[in-house]
């Protein structure tokens, strides 16, 4: 009784606002993780309970989810041409040596959270597209030049011609993104390059995927999981829609490891990118708050710890750009 | 959408799931070994039968929430029960425990209770999946869409072949390092067997025959990719790695045969099994012969070679011995004919 009251009170919340449910769920997980097994719980309203960070701010964990959904509304239309700003494309080698490093076979599903403008996306498609291309080619190739057994099995077998293995595995990206704006931003650019099929958009919280459990091979964030509220529970949402055997990858800022160059690093972090921020898209403040953001995520081997702890096997990463970036991986096995 | 899948996965956990224990003795730093694989153990004991795959508890933290893979037949119960995300709920789990009789237990972090786990480690995953994966060599050589193949049998995602960072080196690698050990338990298994009386001991050039011949005689179902292999083998990071197979391998051929030379002997025997090994390998890739024997041949011959040369060394030694002391005593003699040795 006291349950469903709970669940109606939940569902207008929702309908409120979708960030502020989220963050109410959240909060709800966290409040009773102090070990204690009460089964009535405590549903204080107002999101004003537990605090987070939002860049070097403290901010409510409520507000937080709000604040950062506007920071990538207002950056949205401006993202792309602001990453190759800010990063000086490299951020293309970065997304390029996460395609690299997941190797993906053909006929995969990719679930791309925080997927935004679809970066990600776009690079499977193409890498999966270019492979089956290569093992077509392979096979038209050796079918050219049979052997004489495979030609003399050739004339005792009902022959349908050469035969190319249909592979009818056709593979698959899910773009899912909190905000709505990244998403129309990231359709245009499909529209755009012309990619029709194998491609979907999906509104959806990362603490809180609206999929079905074991549903994709590869589950992706890129540069997104640092703006979740509840780490640890978008990684528990990635072992329980990843597929047994499926990998998780995650691109993230991270910690420099060499202090010249982290110095080098935090003075272009701090003079200039707020500035670039100002100057290219009019935003300081949402500048400011990637910088500090980046500031506040853990390091690469508490993140590895963290990302263990969720359940996660083999975990593994790559420090790219000497830090700058890394590249955690881990399995559910 | 989101409310109805909470909705479901709560129907779903009325009916029960397996027993999501969280151990209050487990020490907080389970890892790496202590880690399970029920889904990966249930299926294979199942074989591929799609039955109900048993939830994995999470690594032994306090903080364990559940998860759910359960796949029970999706449940219209969407009453409002809380969907209890808290971690050890012990209540729920006792409950629905009980209500899941024939269920095995394969909850890892019921310590004692490992009973249904095959695969405790990853590295015995990893092999298992290296297993499954040669099957799929001949249709796609030695390469990680074999392992992907093989992964895909077992019913994890191809994805996993990501694990491998060696890729088809690894498969390659876990070939012959199975392939050895094979060879050695037959070793061993003769040497048993002459030690009890029960079978003759073999020569030794008929011991090197049979054992090479044995352990190339397993390369023949995968003899068509086997050149990919080898030029895999020879890549820079992976020869440390196939010169040690290879070394132990030859080792423990001689030791087998009743090799226990202290001396430089040691060295150049095994050199020159290996060098029989590897030759006889190259003849046998492209060999065309009925069931390879003009490998055999070949074999044969070498080891006949090597054979004619130990017994030449000998002859030469013991010529040389006997010529040296020809000349000594030569020389004793023209010094007692033109009298130097005479004392004066």
């Amino acid at each position: 009784m006291a349950a469903s009251i709970r669940l109606l009170a939940r569902r207008i919340v929702r309908d409120a606002s979708r960030t502020i449910n989220s963050s109410v769920s959240g909060r709800i997980v966290s409040s009773s993780c102090p070990s204690n097994l009460s089964a009535c719980r405590c549903f204080s309203d107002g999101a004003a309970d537990k605090s987070t960070h939002f860049g070097f701010e403290t901010v409510s964990e409520g507000e937080k989810a709000e604040r950062v959904y506007k920071v990538f509304e207002s950056v949205a239309p401006k993202y792309d041409v602001m990453n190759d700003a800010m990063s000086l494309g490299v951020h293309r080698l970065w997304k390029d040596m996460l395609l690299h490093v997941m190797n993906p076979q053909p006929g995969i599903c990719l679930l791309d959270v925080a997927g935004g403008t679809g970066d990600i996306s776009f690079r499977f498609l193409d890498y999966v597209r270019s492979q089956q291309e290569r093992v077509a080619r392979r096979t038209a190739r050796a079918n050219q030049t049979p052997s004489w057994q495979e030609i003399s099995t050739s004339y005792t077998t009902p022959t349908e011609g050469i035969e190319m293995e249909t592979e009818a595995r056709e593979s698959r990206a899910v773009v899912c993104d909190i905000n709505k704006e990244m998403l129309k931003v990231g359709k245009q650019k499909a529209e755009s390059m012309g990619i029709s099929s194998g491609l979907s958009w999906v509104v959806g919280d990362a603490e809180e995927l609206p999929f079905d459990d074991d549903q994709f091979d590869v589950y992706t964030i890129a540069f997104g999981i640092r703006n979740v509220t509840h780490i640890d529970l978008a990684l528990q949402e990635a072992v329980r829609v990843l597929k047994p055997g499926g990998r998780f990858m995650c691109l993230e800022f991270s910690k420099v490891t060499n202090p010249l160059l982290a110095r080098l690093y935090d003075a272009y972090s701090f003079q200039m990118i707020p500035v670039l921020g100002e100057v290219i898209a009019g935003d300081w403040k949402s500048y400011q708050y990637l910088v500090e953001s980046i500031r506040k995520f853990p390091d690469q081997e508490t993140f590895k710890q963290m990302i263990e702890d969720a359940g996660l096997f083999s975990v593994r990463y790559h420090n790219l750009t000497g830090g700058v970036v890394a590249l955690h991986s881990g399995f559910k096995l | 959408m989101a409310a109805l899948l909470r909705g479901l996965r709560v129907g779903r956990a009325l009916r029960g799931f397996g027993s999501v224990v969280v151990p209050k003795t487990s020490s907080p730093q389970c890892n790496g070994l202590r880690r399970g694989f029920h889904c990966a153990a249930l299926r294979l004991q199942e074989d591929k039968d799609k039955s109900i795959p048993v939830p994995p508890s999470s690594a032994a933290s306090s903080t364990t929430t559940y998860h759910e893979h359960y796949r029970a037949p999706p449940s219209k119960n969407n009453t409002a029960t809380y969907m209890h995300e808290a971690p050890a709920p012990e209540a729920a789990a006792s409950e629905a425990a009980a209500k899941e009789a024939p269920q095995p237990n394969t909850s890892y972090a019921d310590q004692s209770g490992e009973q249904g786990e095959e695969y405790e480690t990853e590295e015995q995953l990893q092999a298992h999946i290296l297993n499954a994966a040669l099957d799929f060599v001949q249709l796609h050589g030695w390469t990680l869409e074999a392992i992907s193949a093989g992964a895909e049998t077992l019913g994890l995602s191809a994805a996993s072949s990501g694990m491998f960072q060696n890729g088809a080196g690894d498969l390659v690698l876990h070939f012959i390092a199975q392939c050895n050990a094979q060879l050695t338990e037959q070793m061993a298994e003769q040497h048993n067997q002459v030690q009890l009386g029960q079978a003759e001991p073999k020569k030794t050039a008929e011991f090197l025959r049979d054992a090479v011949e044995t352990r190339l005689r397993m390369l023949m179902p995968y003899i068509d990719n086997w050149p990919q292999a080898m030029s895999i083998l020879l890549l820079p990071h992976n020869i440390p790695d196939s010169l040690k197979h290879l070394s132990t391998l030859v080792d423990d051929i001689w030791y087998y045969a009743g090799d226990r030379s202290t001396d430089l002997n040691w060295y150049t025997k095994r050199a020159a099994l290996t060098g029989i090994y590897n030759t006889t390998e190259l003849v046998m890739i492209q060999d065309s012969s009925e069931d390879f024997q003009d490998t055999w041949n070949f074999l044969e011959n070498r080891i006949q070679d090597i054979v004619n040369m130990a017994g030449a060394a000998k002859q030469v030694a013991s010529t040389g011995e006997a010529v040296a002391q020809g000349l000594m005593g030569a020389a004793v003699t023209l010094k007692n004919l033109t009298g130097i040795n005479q004392r004066r």
